[in-house]
């Protein structure tokens, strides 16, 4: 099963919190389906180019997040989502995007109010299509 | 560093050439993952298989193979062994590969004919052809296909994808990927293929000029090894203190200093001042060459 997870290789988020936050998403939004089949640990792992090691972490992660369950001798599948926990996990993947955002200005000297300018420009463009 | 299973253990090794002194080796391979190990030209990795297989003697150390101690009657450890050299054996060159596959599947209890012919289907090999005639390329898809055949334990590849086409190297990638699934085999690989290196291992095992410089855990090594580019000012910065330091030079007004701790490195940038203004992944490669550099500079001192 292909899983539509985009590594950017040049971003300084570790791999696995990358890959942990986009899964998370999939999940979360409802694009895996409740009962869905992941991958296998080295399916995952040659899919992204990454170390087993770091996908054994992310599903972990997940799974103690209550997103994922593994059955022994089956595989991981996605768990129930409930409406609470799509809320709050909605929310953090837009949290997330932002303090990237954030950090690339604050990488060239962006002030905050020029920041607000750019997200209000940004924001503008996209109401009026 | 493990609290895992190892298949692989090598205690205090060195075997010593006319030019050249391997070790003292030590390390210690877990079962279940890809181990590259990644070093230049001559820099003892072809040595090392052939010291695990009992094929050269070390003149000190020990070393364990999937429990069995290396130097004793092998003929059971071997046969959950699949090993392909980094060259090719010369005195087959006049058997058809179907003889060689012959003669292998008596040694080899595992054995598996349907695994076989999937393996010969799957990398396009002709078994009518004599190895000598084969090219370089399909000699060694052949050379992969027989060392898998009999589904062994452990994998010894000594730079299994020299010759390989695009093509066949995905299919190799592939192949091993498959032989990987179940969790309990293990690859001992010798690379310097970065995206090889980048595809198939979980950890990484550098060796220089016969010294194994550490193994790291893939991911988190490719995430730990940065050039910093940073505005010193007027400020003369002791870069040598810097956590994770490798090495610095002057880039116009800026420094271009390398480290292998990034987050450390730039916690102490904030605490000295320094103003980071890039930052740029290090390429297995690119990290390789800094360790040569090291370890030349530590042998002249």
């Amino acid at each position: 099963m292909w899983i539509p997870i985009q590594i950017n290789e040049l971003s300084a988020e570790p791999l696995y919190h990358q890959i942990e936050v986009q899964l998370r998403a999939l999940i979360v939004s409802g694009q895996l389906a409740e009962g869905t089949l992941l991958p296998s640990i080295r399916e995952l792992a040659s899919m992204v180019k990454c170390s087993v090691i770091t996908v054994r972490r992310v599903y972990q992660d997940l799974e103690n997040e209550g997103l994922l369950r593994t059955r022994q001798g089956t595989g991981t599948f996605v768990a129930k989502v409930g409406d609470e926990m799509r809320d709050v996990h909605r929310r953090s993947a837009v949290i997330e995007a932002f303090e990237s955002a954030v950090e690339a200005g604050v990488r060239v000297q962006c002030g905050e109010d020029e920041m607000r300018e750019i997200l209000e420009e940004i924001l503008r463009k996209r109401r009026e299509g | 560093m493990f609290t895992e299973e190892t298949v692989i253990e090598v205690r205090g090794v060195v075997q010593r050439h006319k030019h050249f002194q391997l070790g003292p080796v030590e390390l210690s391979v877990p079962k279940g993952y890809v181990t590259a190990i990644v070093g230049p030209n001559g820099s003892g990795k072809s040595s090392l298989f052939r010291l695990l297989l009992d094929l050269s003697k070390p003149d000190e150390g020990e070393m364990t193979v999937l429990g069995e101690r290396v130097g004793g009657d092998d003929r059971q450890l071997k046969a959950r062994i699949g090993y392909v050299p980094d060259q090719a054996i010369d005195i087959e060159d006049h058997l058809r590969a179907e003889e060689k596959a012959a003669f292998a599947s008596m040694w080899y209890p595992g054995w598996e004919l349907n695994r076989y012919q999937e393996l010969l289907r799957r990398f396009e090999i002709d078994p009518s052809i004599k190895l000598g005639k084969m090219s370089k390329g399909m000699r060694r898809k052949f050379d992969i296909a027989l060392a898998m055949a009999h589904n062994p334990e452990l994998l010894l590849l000594d730079e299994p994808s020299s010759g390989l086409d695009p093509i066949a190297w995905k299919t190799m990638i592939d192949v091993l990927h498959r032989y990987m699934e179940r969790g309990d085999r293990t690859v001992l690989m010798a690379s310097h293929i970065v995206d090889e290196v980048k595809r198939l291992a979980d950890y990484i095992v550098f060796i220089v000029h016969g010294r194994v410089l550490g193994m790291f855990e893939k991911d988190a090594l490719l995430e730990s090894w940065y050039a910093l580019y940073i505005e010193a000012g007027s400020m003369m910065a002791s870069w040598k203190t810097m956590p994770g330091y490798r090495k610095h030079e002057q880039v116009g007004a800026q420094f271009k200093v390398v480290t292998g701790d990034v987050p450390e490195a730039e916690r102490w940038c904030a605490e000295q001042g320094l103003r980071i203004t890039g930052r740029q992944k290090l390429e297995l490669d690119d990290i390789l060459t800094v360790l040569i550099e090291q370890e030349r500079l530590r042998m002249h001192s």
